[in-house]
């Protein structure tokens, strides 16, 4: 498993948080006495891995498996499942449980669900007449700190269900997971949401605080000064756009996987073949920590720079550095390919919305020359947003070509992909350019290397989501209403608790002297993702948080980390 | 003086003062003889039972044959009564449990239970049960929440617990040796190691059989020597901490042992006569009941005898003894030292200096300075001393003086916790408070803190006392949701006759009182007292959803319960509810109910999508969606697809065509669905001809893969005439075409067709794919012959550098005059100087044309 990151420099105690989380799972594992095998599914098991390690599991009696479809192998009477409480999970430990009970093991059952029971996963161990022969309980995690200002709730499949399946489970999650956190920090007196699921977050959470209320002691200023909840929905162009900052790059060409890259030993200069390694990606990484954010492009000068080496040397961390230069030389071999820089230039150029046919007649392409399915998605959905849909013609024309390329099992794809409304008729004339102009997305002549605004994590695209972000903290969502309008899903901004009767449209920026905590740190925003944010715009906010003037620290909450190829990746459906 | 008059009702013991104030005189009761009756008395000043003792004849004066149970609180106010016809014989125990539950036990071993309403707690609960109907209990004795019962052959029950209801049996004692073929004895007595003080944790029973003593547990029986001459032991009863047993013996001594049997002290009494009654004062002192003399043993020699000429009762407490009489309740307790050093006769301890000076202060007395300024310095134990002494008193007008004396003290000593008066009257406020006769528990200070406040209010409610109760939790700062929800409760139960509106008006009016407060438990009580539209008002009221949205369920609120489930956001909610309806309603109904309702639709639809197909099929069918049926059958014909034992073993892969020609028709039943109904076509169409590819290849490696990779597979096996095939029947365009086959070709490396494919006509789409493939394939001599080809200088300027050729490249780039195009380049042979340098004058050229 990888590194847990420290946590000690955050702006919040997050270190409490995890603690918490730790010691509850090892209570469970307390609780059922004697050796035991804890079964996890996988998923669950990478988020844990940011929580707590596996020697300590070991330690308390523990043989580890992963839950899979096939017959599990222990030697251990005593079997926890710790699941997610998801549907398909279920079969899982059904089947693994009718396979002991027809080889006659017997066995004493224990799940857990994460992070809370529920009567839909209960019915189906019920309907497999399994749940008599078990003892439920559950696991509370409802989110798991990944660096010292990212929380994720782990909801991977969050934008899916909710946005294909109308499934909202995830919007409670996010509002628990907030209103727990709300029980350590405070109530947080400003909520600014934008988007159907944010503005549902946003009436969950005041009904949670109405139903279990926050007592909190009134001369305490709160730690989260405000709440700002984005529906992914909201700004679904800038995910699809290739990360152009070193960790978001690092996540398009190896898959970060909660806070690690896994790669080939060789390219990490070790004499070890065809071995892999995990090499931690966190702010505990003095270096990391300071060129994560950057520009590739500044990244791969700087290395070669003696200004970099002299930083280093104050650091004393040469591993680190050599570290780096070889991941940094490995993720040159993706961008100095033609397809690469090709690729880029096609996003910009359908940002740019001004050359549709160019843009139509190169996603024709990839489709005929079958690219990987996910990357022809990913700029599908691009230009189906920017151009708000494809007329009906070639909306068919491409759905066809697709199918007779890859398969038709992907009319389920392209369903889902409908259904999101990512992929769609054009049905009305796009509003994406005044979205553009409004909200300056294309800044001319950035300089990525001494960057004057988050532009540069894109090379001179501005995400919108972290534009709209920028926005709220500035001066909330009166100014920008008209642009709000354009943009889908409803928009609210609420003041709570004894902040209440104040009046709601003071700003942010008139409020931040009252504001400021009594220790000199900063007040808090705590921005959520609602389907994922991506690195790039983790950096953008990061920019943002330095940014002189700023009163603020930032701090991101999401339901996790994606990329266009991972967001892209949950529509695809796999029938054969 | 009036700390004479106090000390005057001392008795000394050894060493130490004893006291007993009367608590109540006379009792509120007329006419009571507890010779007459069997008394039950529950300790911290609980409530009495009373009801004729049938194992005695008495005379009936005007009075009914029928025995009634009485229950009286501790002043003797009537609480309740009831006739008593239970069943199961003579009446053989009875006693409260440490909830205030009067728990008799009758002969055939049922156990009655009734609350302090004198109502019957059903179930009974059987002792003896179907293994031993047989049998007699022929003694009990309880403890706490247990109780030990011996029947006539001398087997031994326990109920630990009264709550968990589970009775058990405990070993049985030896039998007497055979050899003096003696029948089976009863123990001539039995005492009672309660479960919180022995190791084990179980009920240690101690029986006083033959001349010894024999302590039997649940699966264990040991003999304890007791001392030589004791035995036969005629009474048996266990200190309050469980450590000593004091124990009567056959020729009139009182003796004290550890629970071992060592013994620690005795005492000779004048009577060999066993006394009535036998109970520990304290831990310092036991006292013994004959007929008219109450005798109290000390460690000393001298006993203290009191007279009483009408029978008592006594009932041990924590800290003394309560003696219950015909006409009074009395509390003997040991003095407590701060009042000892105030009013000891002749005491000149600073506290009660302290307590004269105020009496000179109220006489005006100089003499008040003059003691005060004697105790300067021990002026705060004095305070304390006296604020404590006040905490012992029963007397109002005695407290008051003390707290006063406290208080005057208080003010010549800067260092003293101010709030410990205060704190001293709120105590004494809230015992003077229950002391009332109307309430009637007279707590001492000792046993309320033992008791701790939360279980007195647990009491007051119970005795439905809720206005004082909800009173002392708001004046001691406690949480207030208990007593209004009890009283909610209880209002419910009593108010049969109040219409549900303004019922509710009249709870509501109370439940504001507590924020945070559970209406659906209120409500949920309304409804088991079968008033459902009352429940049904009230968790309208209820704000936490998880609360609400069960309750609903219960009371037939379907509807409103998913709608608050779904206002809720909690999906758990909207499945619980969505479970409930399915269970409970035909199909139909359960279909038009959900359908209006967006969320609980679609999470019925995504339960459903992963385990009941087909009844989801019914459901879209139920509504005309006919599209989803189609996609639901399309999905299962991949699921079949892959189980070759669902498809029985058919080559012709005829069922899972079957399923996606279904899927084809019924998507071309509406209009919106021409294109997955043509989809459909196709793909029933594909597995057809791939079948056949299959069957006449004899390779199976056509079947599910898309059309460009048969038409790919085809060129790669040779078969051009197949791979035309599909191209026509799939209308598969001239540009995806080109793309396919030179792409197969490359990868079969096959150059001369390529060379020769490329010749056929112009390419629709030009040279670039034949390029790319060729580099791709690394063969730079067959990407050169298309290079030359491409119209685009700048595709052109690209390959070449591609392929590494620096000049070519340079040529190109120039032609289409592009300096940004000539820097990428440039980095592109970074290595290579040459190349660099031709890059650099190339675009120095350019930037001077202009042309940039």
């Amino acid at each position: 498993m990888a590194q847990i990151p420290n946590l000690d420099n955050a702006p919040l105690n997050l270190t409490s948080l995890r603690e918490q989380s730790q010691k509850e799972l090892l209570n469970i594992l307390k609780n059922i006495r004697g050796k035991k095998c804890l079964v996890i599914d996988p998923k669950l098991g990478s988020s844990l891995s940011s929580i707590i390690q596996t020697s300590l599991l070991k330690e308390h009696g523990v043989e580890l498996r992963h839950l899979s479809a096939d017959p599990l192998q222990t030697d251990c009477i005593k079997v926890v499942f710790l699941v997610r409480s998801q549907l398909d999970l279920m079969k899982f430990i059904c089947s693994n449980v009718h396979d002991d009970v027809s080889k006659g093991l017997q066995r004493e059952y224990f799940v857990y669900f994460v992070p809370r029971r529920t009567v839909v996963c209960e019915k189906i161990l019920e309907e497999e007449n399994v749940y008599n022969l078990m003892t439920i309980g559950e696991y509370p995690l409802y989110i798991v700190p990944l660096d010292e200002d990212v929380l994720s709730f782990e909801l991977d499949l969050a934008y899916k269900e909710s946005q294909v399946d109308g499934d909202t489970s995830s919007l409670w999650h996010i509002a628990k997971a907030i209103h727990k956190l709300e029980f350590s920090f405070g109530v947080i007196p400003n909520v600014r949401a934008k988007g159907k699921g944010s503005v549902r977050v946003a009436d969950i959470l005041n009904r949670m605080q109405a139903e279990e209320p926050v007592n909190s002691p009134d001369m305490v200023v709160p730690e989260i000064n405000t709440l700002i909840l984005l529906d992914r929905e909201v700004d679904m162009v800038t995910p699809m756009l290739s990360q152009l900052t070193y960790e978001g790059l690092l996540d398009e060409c190896l898959h970060v996987n909660n806070g690690s890259v896994e790669l080939d030993a060789s390219i990490m200069g070790l004499q070890q073949e065809g071995k892999k390694i995990k090499v931690p990606l966190n702010s505990s990484d003095k270096l990391f920590k300071e060129i994560r954010d950057l520009n590739f492009e500044v990244v791969v000068q700087t290395q070669s720079v003696s200004e970099l080496k002299d930083f280093v040397k104050k650091l004393n961390s040469l591993p680190e550095m050599t570290r780096h230069i070889n991941l940094a030389q490995h993720l040159s071999t993706f961008t100095s390919k033609p397809a690469f820089l090709g690729q880029l230039d096609m996003e910009h150029t359908i940002v740019e919305a001004q050359s549709y046919d160019i843009c139509f007649e190169y996603i024709e392409e990839l489709i005929h020359k079958q690219e990987p399915l996910v990357n022809v998605l990913r700029l599908l959905i691009l230009f189906s947003i920017t151009s708000s849909g494809l007329p009906k013609k070639q909306f068919d024309y491409l759905r066809r070509e697709l199918l007779h390329s890859y398969g038709f099992e992907h009319m389920a794809t392209l369903n889902n992909l409908e259904k999101a409304g990512l992929l769609r008729k054009q049905e009305s004339k796009s509003n994406w350019l005044t979205i553009k102009r409004a909200l300056q997305l294309v800044v001319e002549d950035t300089d990525t290397a001494n960057p004057n605004d988050i532009a540069y994590v894109f090379s001179g695209y501005a995400p919108l989501s972290i534009r709209l972000v920028q926005h709220a903290v500035r001066s909330g969502w009166r100014p920008i209403e008209e642009i709000l309008k354009l943009l889908p899903g409803p928009h609210s901004e609420t003041r709570r608790g004894r902040f209440s009767s104040s009046p709601s449209y003071d700003t942010l920026q008139a409020s931040a002297n009252i504001d400021k905590v009594a220790d000199g740190r900063r007040s808090l925003v705590l921005v959520v993702f609602i389907g994922g944010i991506t690195f790039a715009e983790i950096s953008a906010l990061r920019f943002l948080s330095a940014q002189e003037g700023m009163a603020y620290d930032l701090i991101v909450g999401t339901t996790k980390i994606v990329s266009g190829h991972s967001l892209a990746e949950t529509f695809v459906e796999r029938l054969g | 003086m009036a700390n004479v008059s106090v000390a005057a009702e001392w008795q000394l013991l050894g060493d130490r003062y004893y006291r007993k104030p009367e608590l109540y005189h006379p009792m509120q009761w007329r006419h009571i003889d507890l010779s007459r009756n069997k008394v039950a008395c529950a300790p911290f000043g609980g409530p009495v039972a009373l009801i004729r003792d049938d194992s005695k004849i008495v005379q009936l004066y005007s009075e009914s044959a029928l025995r009634k149970l009485r229950l009286f609180n501790s002043a003797g106010v009537s609480l309740s009564d009831v006739v008593w016809k239970n069943p199961g014989g003579r009446l053989i125990g009875l006693s409260w449990s440490d909830d205030h539950t009067l728990v008799c036990i009758v002969q055939d071993g049922t156990v009655y239970r009734y609350n302090v309403h004198a109502e019957l707690i059903e179930p009974n609960l059987s002792i003896l049960g179907h293994d031993y109907f047989d049998e007699n209990v022929v003694e009990c004795v309880f403890w706490g929440n247990g109780v030990v019962c011996i029947t006539e052959t001398c087997k031994v029950f326990a109920v630990p617990d009264f709550k968990t209801r589970t009775v058990v049996r405990l070993a049985d004692p030896p039998p007497p040796p055979i050899e003096l073929e003696l029948e089976l004895e009863l123990p001539h007595c039995v005492a009672v190691i309660e479960p919180q003080f022995t190791l084990s944790g179980n009920v240690e029973v101690l029986l006083a059989i033959g001349d010894g003593v024999v302590m039997v547990e649940e699966d264990e029986v040991q003999a304890l020597p007791v001392p030589p001459g004791d035995g036969p032991l005629q009474k048996m009863v266990v200190s309050g901490n469980g450590r000593f047993v004091a124990a009567f013996t056959h020729d009139g001594r009182l003796a004290v042992y550890s629970t071992r049997f060592e013994k620690m002290f005795e005492y000779q009494c004048e009577s060999a006569l066993p006394p009535e009654q036998l109970a520990w004062c304290g831990l310092d002192s036991v006292l013994l009941y004959w007929d008219d003399m109450l005798l109290m043993v000390g460690p000393s020699d001298e006993p203290v005898r009191y007279l009483y000429d009408e029978p008592i009762v006594l009932v041990p407490e924590c800290d003394g003894v309560r003696i219950l009489t015909n006409t009074s309740m009395e509390f003997l307790q040991l003095v407590p030292n701060s009042t000892v050093s105030i009013f000891k006769i002749g005491s000149t301890s600073p506290a009660a200096l302290l307590y004269d000076a105020l009496d000179h202060f109220d006489r005006r007395s100089a003499k008040a300075d003059e003691n005060l300024r004697l105790i300067r310095s021990s002026l705060p134990e004095a305070v304390e001393a006296c604020v404590d002494a006040a905490g012992h008193e029963f007397d109002v007008s005695r407290q008051r003086t003390l707290l006063r004396a406290a208080s005057y003290g208080q003010a010549f000593c800067s260092n003293f916790q101010r709030d410990r008066i205060q704190e001293m009257c709120k105590t004494l406020r809230v015992l003077n408070a229950v002391r009332n006769p109307a309430i009637g528990i007279p707590l001492s200070i000792q046993q309320y803190k033992l008791l701790t406040p939360a279980v007195l209010i647990g009491r007051l409610i119970n005795a439905h006392q809720h206005l004082l109760a909800l009173r002392i939790s708001e004046y001691l700062g406690m949480n207030q949701e208990v007593v209004i929800m009890h009283w909610a409760c209880s209002k419910i139960t009593a108010s049969l006759a109040i219409p549900d509106a303004a019922l509710l008006e009249i709870l509501l009016d109370k439940l504001r009182l507590c924020k945070g407060i559970s209406y659906a438990a209120v409500s949920a009580h309304a409804d088991k007292n079968g008033r459902r539209k009352l429940a049904a008002m009230l968790i309208e009221h209820e704000p936490r959803s998880s609360k609400q949205v069960p309750l609903l369920l219960s009371i037939g609120e379907e509807d409103t319960a998913l709608m608050k489930a779904t206002e809720s956001g909690d999906t758990d909610l909207v499945y619980l509810v969505l479970f409930h309806i399915w269970q409970k309603k035909q199909p139909l109904e359960f279909f038009g109910m959900i359908q209006a309702r967006m969320l609980a639709r679609d999470l019925f639809i995504t339960y459903a999508r992963c385990y009941k197909h087909e009844f989801l099929k019914d459901f879209f069918l139920s509504n005309g969606q006919l599209q989803e049926v189609a996609f639901l059958l399309w999905k299962e014909s991949w699921a079949i697809g892959k189980n070759p034992m669902a498809s029985k073993g058919s080559p012709l892969h005829g069922p899972r065509i079957k399923l996606i020609e279904k899927a084809h028709s019924l998507f071309s039943e509406t209009k919106e669905h021409t294109f997955e109904s043509k989809a459909a076509e196709e793909h029933a169409k594909l597995i057809r001809m791939q079948h056949e590819l299959e069957v006449t290849t004899k390779q199976a490696i056509f079947v599910d893969s898309s059309i460009s990779d048969t038409i790919r597979t085809c060129i790669v096996l040779g078969n051009h005439r197949a791979a035309m095939k599909v191209k026509t029947e799939f209308k598969v365009s001239e540009k995806r075409w080109y793309w396919l086959k030179v792409f197969a070709l490359a990868t079969i490396r096959d150059w001369d067709a390529l060379e020769k494919f490329s010749k056929e006509k112009r390419p629709p789409i030009g040279y670039r794919p034949f390029v790319e493939a060729c580099i791709e394939a690394d063969e730079k001599g067959e990407a050169l012959k298309y290079i030359p080809k491409l119209a685009d200088p700048r595709e052109r300027a690209e390959s070449y550098a591609r392929i590494g050729m620096a000049k070519e490249a340079a040529d190109a780039a120039s032609q289409a005059k592009d300096g940004e195009l000539l820097g990428r380049l440039k980095l592109t042979f970074a290595q290579n100087a040459a190349a660099s340098s031709i890059f650099d004058t190339l675009r120095d050229r350019l930037s001077f044309q202009g042309v940039s």
